[in-house]
């Protein structure tokens, strides 16, 4: 089994620093944070530049380049709503690391993000729903199968969807919980693979409670057979979890070093 | 329907160390496939067959080793013939005389047995220590010190010793560091971790994984090879990808199938062909199972092994 690839979510213009990195074309904070998740042991990067209508084709080649020229080609997930600027990012995209993440397509409005993975060689990431979260397993399942044979019929390999069961908060929906964690058990039994925003459960929780549940949600999780996670990587409690659960899961080799490496 | 072949490819290989220094050098490593598995990929550098000599000579040596070296007297002689036993890559010298449980010789005196031997060939030299901690700490420092520009292989920096034996052969005088662990797959990677950690560079490290006789443990030896080779390329683990070196001949010659004698084992018959068979099963068993190179001191076990390489590769 492969090692369990995490997506640090850290480089989103949610961040007024980012933001106005972005803005500004400013590289210095875009740096800083890709640094500090790579040095935390982020495999790939995300790159949410926000819906961008206006500059986007522009901000996300650049940002591509400034993030891959830096840190040795380091695979990226282009996260937003335009997917030209997505199109785009692609279009300077080195995958010597690996190939480009879409983020992210649904079973509603935004399917033909599928159709953009496609038609680029990408990986792309499939919610399961289309629009709302899906009421039940059911529902989840109809979703991921309906993407998974949309990207199929486009010639794409199954194992390039990754299905995002749509994570979600603990203060409200606490009783939905083990169903997220039996849908990844069946796409997992399906032999696809799977990611998904995480720390999702823990929202509006203490900020110390957070890595304590978002530790605990991973490594449940790992157990159903989710692949990868876009997280938090400077959650150091976050990643000696996954560490943990990959030498449990013989997806990496112990060693006494082996939270170092 | 038709058989299609689907070669098992990986996007990670093992890495190349090379050892030596000008014609004779040799490279281990740097294939991208299982051992042997060339209907996989290519194995650019065939698996290569070392001849151990020791500094305390012969011993109780069986007939035709005695022969082989006949009137060779000092280990830079026997090493001059070890070089052109047919099918040899490279020499291994064997320090034991400096065991403090043994002939206890000084540092100096096993320093000066390793430039002698170092001056006397061309091929590719190993230069192994005596195996008591302490002792190998400083010995392997001087013997890296003393062949500066050699390009030789140490071993071994053990976990209580791999600091000086690292620093010493893998950073100051930039030689090759072999990391040596007992059989023990935690340990190998540890090792080339905290090795790495001091600054030697993973292209300077072999490991020796160790091993044990056909017949004593060895599927233990078989699962742990395996498991490296499947971490190194399967899971693209680079704290596994150093090449491997197995020193076999000192396994298989101190067990009683090579040692008794035909007097106490007259069914057994002949006690060289006993060791000789051991010596080549063992190391078949290795290099089917992972390693990059086998030490071995019998010149029908060097030809052997080194004939069975060359059809496989």
């Amino acid at each position: 089994m492969a090692k369990f690839i995490t997506i640090g979510e850290r480089i989103h213009c949610i961040s007024p620093a980012i933001r106005e990195a972005m803005a500004t074309r400013n590289p210095e904070a875009i740096l800083k944070r890709a640094k500090e998740q790579l040095e935390a042991g982020a495999t790939y990067l995300d790159v949410n530049i926000g819906p961008a209508e206006n500059d986007g084709e522009d901000l996300m080649k650049w940002a591509v380049q400034l993030l891959q020229e830096n840190f040795d080609n380091v695979p990226l997930a282009l996260d937003t709503a335009n997917k030209k600027a997505i199109e785009a990012g692609i279009s300077v995209y080195n995958r010597a690391k690996g190939k480009p993440i879409v983020n992210s397509a649904d079973a509603g409005d935004r399917m033909s993000y599928i159709d953009l993975a496609a038609a680029n060689d990408a990986i792309v990431i499939a919610l399961c729903s289309n629009g709302p979260i899906a009421a039940d397993n059911d529902e989840r399942m109809v979703h991921c199968q309906t993407m998974l044979e949309h990207g199929m019929m486009l010639g794409m390999e199954p194992t390039d969807l990754w299905f995002d069961p749509l994570f979600v908060v603990v203060k409200g929906m606490q009783d939905k919980q083990m169903e997220v964690l039996e849908a990844i058990k069946m796409f997992s039994d399906m032999g696809l693979n799977s990611t998904g925003g995480l720390s999702n459960n823990s929202n509006g929780m203490p900020k110390h409670i957070r890595p304590i549940m978002d530790s605990a949600m991973v490594a449940m999780c790992m157990m159903q057979g989710l692949t990868s996670a876009i997280v938090n990587p400077c959650d150091v409690r976050l990643m000696e979890t996954i560490k943990s659960c990959d030498v449990f899961k013989n997806n990496t080799l112990y060693a006494d070093s082996y939270l170092e490496l | 329907m038709p058989f299609n072949q689907k070669p098992q490819k990986f996007n990670a290989t093992i890495n190349t160390v090379e050892i030596g220094c000008g014609e004779k050098a040799i490279k281990l490593g740097g294939e991208s496939v299982f051992p042997f598995y060339t209907f996989d990929g290519p194995i650019d550098n065939a698996p290569k067959v070392g001849v151990e000599i020791s500094d305390l000579g012969l011993g109780d040596a069986v007939p035709g080793l005695k022969e082989f070296y006949g009137d060779a007297a000092t280990p830079a002689e026997m090493a001059k013939k070890a070089e052109a036993m047919e099918g040899a890559d490279f020499i291994c010298l064997r320090l034991e005389g400096g065991d403090p449980n043994g002939e206890n010789k000084s540092v100096e005196e096993l320093v000066a047995v390793a430039k002698e031997v170092a001056d006397a060939v061309t091929c590719p030299l190993v230069v192994e220590g005596c195996k008591n901690v302490e002792k190998d700490a400083d010995l392997l420092a001087k013997v890296a010190d003393a062949l500066q520009g050699k390009n030789v292989l140490l071993l071994s920096a053990r976990e209580e010793n791999y600091k000086a034996v690292g620093a010493a052969a893998g950073l100051a005088y930039n030689q090759k560091v072999g990391a040596e662990s007992a059989v023990d797959i935690n340990l190998a990677k540890q090792l080339n971790v905290v090795t790495t950690q001091l600054g030697v560079k993973a292209e300077s490290i072999v490991m020796n994984v160790g091993t044990a006789a056909a017949g004593y443990g060895y599927e233990y030896v078989v699962s742990t090879m395996d498991r490296i080779k499947a971490a190194a390329l399967s899971q693209d683990d680079a704290m596994l990808q150093m090449p491997i070196i197995t020193p076999v001949a000192d396994e298989t010659w101190n067990v009683k199938e090579s040692m008794a004698s035909e007097d106490d084992m007259p069914e057994w018959g002949s006690k060289e062909e006993r060791g000789i068979a051991m010596e080549i099963m063992t190391a078949s068993a290795d290099l089917a199972a992972g390693s990059n190179a086998v030490i071995l001191k019998h010149p029908q076990s060097v030809a052997t092994i080194s004939k069975m390489i060359k059809e496989l590769v």
